[in-house]
């Protein structure tokens, strides 16, 4: 009978071991004479954007039989680490899909093909300047910008024109313009602004343009870190406007921007800020009888800029087809293309032709022209390129903007942790 | 006073079980509602309208079943390896005095103190090496290794506690080491091979760090990958869609927990006074 039970265990483990032999191993490119195929990790979440992004692939794969695409579906959650290994084991894919600012490290150690010399001129100035060079380290084109999303406002215009404001238009509003419609709305129970900001650095150094704070000069390991005026103007104005003003609504300096969005759907916060691609969860998800608008792009002293780290498409230098693979991605990134992935996707194209594409489409169908016409304030973002950006972000910046926005500490000693924490890391 | 300590038990009971499967509760909850209630400030278990599209969402989600499929398959064979392995194991480590027993501990807590980032690369090369990266070999395999230093030292805690004189008994009625074994010693270990075979299939049906990144073919990835896929990149969760694939992840290790309940009970509770 015992033997019985072990017997049946080993025979259950061969079982399982041959089934998992016979379903394991993935696909390799073809034999001599036979098609090259290209792997494309792509990072593509949302069902329209996986069908957006096999609609592509299939019409290059029908148009190229002798280069095949094969999509590598992956989840954001650990890709970094993912690549690291292959990159390292050798195994990295032939096309890689991810943002800007996780590929620039792999840039810099020399993992991801130079470029430059396949772009196009054409996309080359399709691409807004900005834009391009958050994909260029030392002078090397190392990836095509794809997607990309802004900072907007998003506001319920009942409680807007209820507050006797007038809804900004133009083509930007400014933040003392927000402070006012703020203070002007925060009523009873009612705040002026929702803005998540549970993880702020993101959002302190995207914006930190308009007011002209850059952060980092210099690049890689040489990097040096400036908190001036221009960078703590952001997070001072957010401290005034919560504790001063009292028009942020405080829980939600504490949450994300999706759980944020939930006081805007509830009519307890007149606008909120979040990002762009929230339009289309805010056109599925409001309640019927909200009435929201979009406001146009946010201008500090310095315009409307913002900093811009794309999603990107790269290819590995090691991979044996990178010409191949960057032609793969011009065909990926021409305007009918980016725009239908964009669409899906909900964010704004990064090459000027897809904008244009998207906007004669959508029109203003849900604040799209606005957010749209926020495509042309993007401006390079210097963090990406610091070396030590990550790693301060995660230990030094975030956990000090956060005390700084529970009033923990003041903007010195804010300044003072941001410098400080940089030096430690890099010294 | 009496007849009050009974009743009050039972009360206390059903707390401990509702805030233990709370958790459960509310990922079911959130598997049938519509992203809209999922994103208004108005908190129900029970949703306003069941909304079943979900399901329909995660199961249309490619490959979902077939990532469960091949979970199902990297973990019954990484419980059974691990429980072949061990079982013997165990015994050695517990019966053995000197350098084995030293050397055996030792591997353990040094395999339990390393960081898994620390062995990916090398881990990921060997295998390579052996043409079983994106193979569900080399994960069942790599899962194996994993979870056997501690499946072992759980299994030799349920050992100790068999007392040396039933195998005494038995070898001075002429059975071998063998037979021992077998008719004894393996038999009265029930309890602890089935809560430890458990902690295995549980260990291995939810890795997800080795198998994103020894798996690259999407028709090997199992089931936590696949449900990654729900959270997307610039904050975006689908959480309707990802609690109904969540929840339709559970049901196996549910089920196999309810089959093997009696047993895991009698299991731990020996390990509890023996261990």
């Amino acid at each position: 009978m015992k033997t019985r039970g072990v017997s049946t265990a080993a025979c259950l483990t061969v079982t399982a071991l041959l089934v998992a032999s016979c379903s394991g191993g993935g696909g390799d490119e073809g034999g001599d004479g036979g098609p090259v195929t290209l792997k494309f990790q792509s990072l593509s979440d949302q069902p329209a954007a996986i069908e957006a992004t096999e609609k592509i692939v299939g019409e290059w794969n029908d148009a190229h039989p002798d280069v095949q695409v094969e999509i590598v579906p992956t989840g954001w959650d650990g890709v970094y680490d993912k690549l690291i290994t292959q990159f390292n084991g050798g195994a990295a894919p032939d096309v890689i899909h991810y943002e800007a600012a996780s590929i620039v490290p792999f840039a810099r150690d020399g993992y991801l093909a130079d470029l430059s010399e396949y772009m196009s001129d054409e996309r080359k100035q399709d691409i807004p300047e900005g834009v391009l060079d958050s994909v260029t380290v030392d002078d090397q084109i190392v990836a095509y910008p794809t997607e990309l999303q802004s900072y907007m406002v998003f506001a319920n215009k009942k409680l807007l024109t209820d507050a006797g404001v007038e809804i900004p238009t133009g083509d930007t509003m400014t933040w003392d313009q927000l402070r006012e419609i703020a203070k002007a709305t925060t009523k009873g129970k009612t705040y002026g602004l929702g803005w998540g900001l549970s993880s702020p650095t993101a959002a302190f150094m995207t914006l930190a343009p308009g007011f002209g704070g850059e952060y980092f000069s210099g690049t890689g390991q040489d990097a040096q870190i400036t908190v001036g005026d221009g960078e703590m103007a952001l997070p001072e104005l957010v401290d005034a406007m919560a504790y001063q003003d009292k028009s942020i609504l405080p829980v939600t300096l504490t949450q994300s921007g999706s759980e944020a969005i939930a006081s805007f759907y509830a009519g307890q916060t007149a606008m909120t800020v979040q990002g762009s691609y929230q339009a289309a969860n805010i056109a599925k998800d409001a309640p019927k009888d909200l009435e929201w608008v979009v406001l146009p792009p946010l201008a500090g002293p310095e315009g409307a800029g913002q900093a811009a780290n794309p999603q990107t498409l790269s290819v590995n230098i090691d991979s044996e087809h990178v010409e191949e693979s960057a032609e793969f991605i011009e065909f990926f990134t021409e305007a009918d293309n980016l725009a239908a992935l964009n669409e899906a996707d909900a964010l704004i194209p990064a090459t000027t032709s897809a904008q244009k594409v998207m906007a004669d489409k959508l029109g203003d169908e849900n604040g799209w022209s606005t957010i749209l016409a926020s495509g042309q304030h993007f401006v390079s973002a210097p963090y990406l390129f610091a070396d030590a950006y990550a790693q301060w972000k995660d230990t030094v910046a975030t956990p000090a903007y956060q005390r700084f926005l529970a009033q923990e500490t003041d903007a010195a000693g804010l300044q003072t942790q941001l410098t400080d924490g940089w030096d430690e890391i890099t010294q | 006073m009496r007849v009050l300590v009974r009743p009050a038990q039972y009360v206390a009971l059903a707390g401990y079980i509702v805030f233990l499967g709370f958790p459960l509760l509310w990922l079911i909850s959130a598997s049938v509602k519509s992203s809209a209630e999922l994103n208004s400030l108005t908190v129900s278990l029970l949703p306003s309208q069941w909304h079943w599209d979900n399901y329909a969402q995660a199961l249309a989600r490619q490959g979902l079943m077939s990532s469960a499929a091949n979970s199902l398959v990297v973990a019954l064979a990484s419980t059974v390896l691990v429980i072949l392995i061990a079982m013997p194991a165990a015994y050695v480590l517990a019966r053995l005095k000197g350098a084995i027993r030293v050397a055996g501990v030792g591997w353990i807590l040094v395999s339990q103190v390393f960081p898994v980032i620390l062995i990916i690369l090398p881990l990921f090369l060997i295998l390579r090496t052996m043409n079983l990266t994106d193979s569900l070999v080399g994960l069942t395999l790599v899962h194996t290794t994993y979870t056997l230093p501690f499946a072992l030292w759980m299994l030799q805690g349920y050992v100790v506690g068999i007392p040396t004189e039933l195998e005494e008994a038995g070898s001075m009625d002429g059975a071998t080491r063998l037979t021992v074994l077998r008719r004894i010693v393996f038999p009265l270990l029930a309890p602890g091979i089935v809560a430890t075979a458990m902690f295995s299939f549980v260990s291995s049906w939810n890795e997800f760090f080795f198998a994103l990144v020894l798996l690259q073919s999407p028709e090997n990835y199992t089931l936590p990958i696949t449900l990654t896929s729900f959270i997307g990149g610039e904050g975006k969760v689908a959480l309707g869609p990802l609690a109904a694939g969540s929840f339709l992840a559970a049901i196996p290790s549910i089920v196999f927990f309810s089959i093997m309940q009696k047993k895991l009970t009698g299991g731990l509770m020996a390990g509890a006074v023996k261990g």
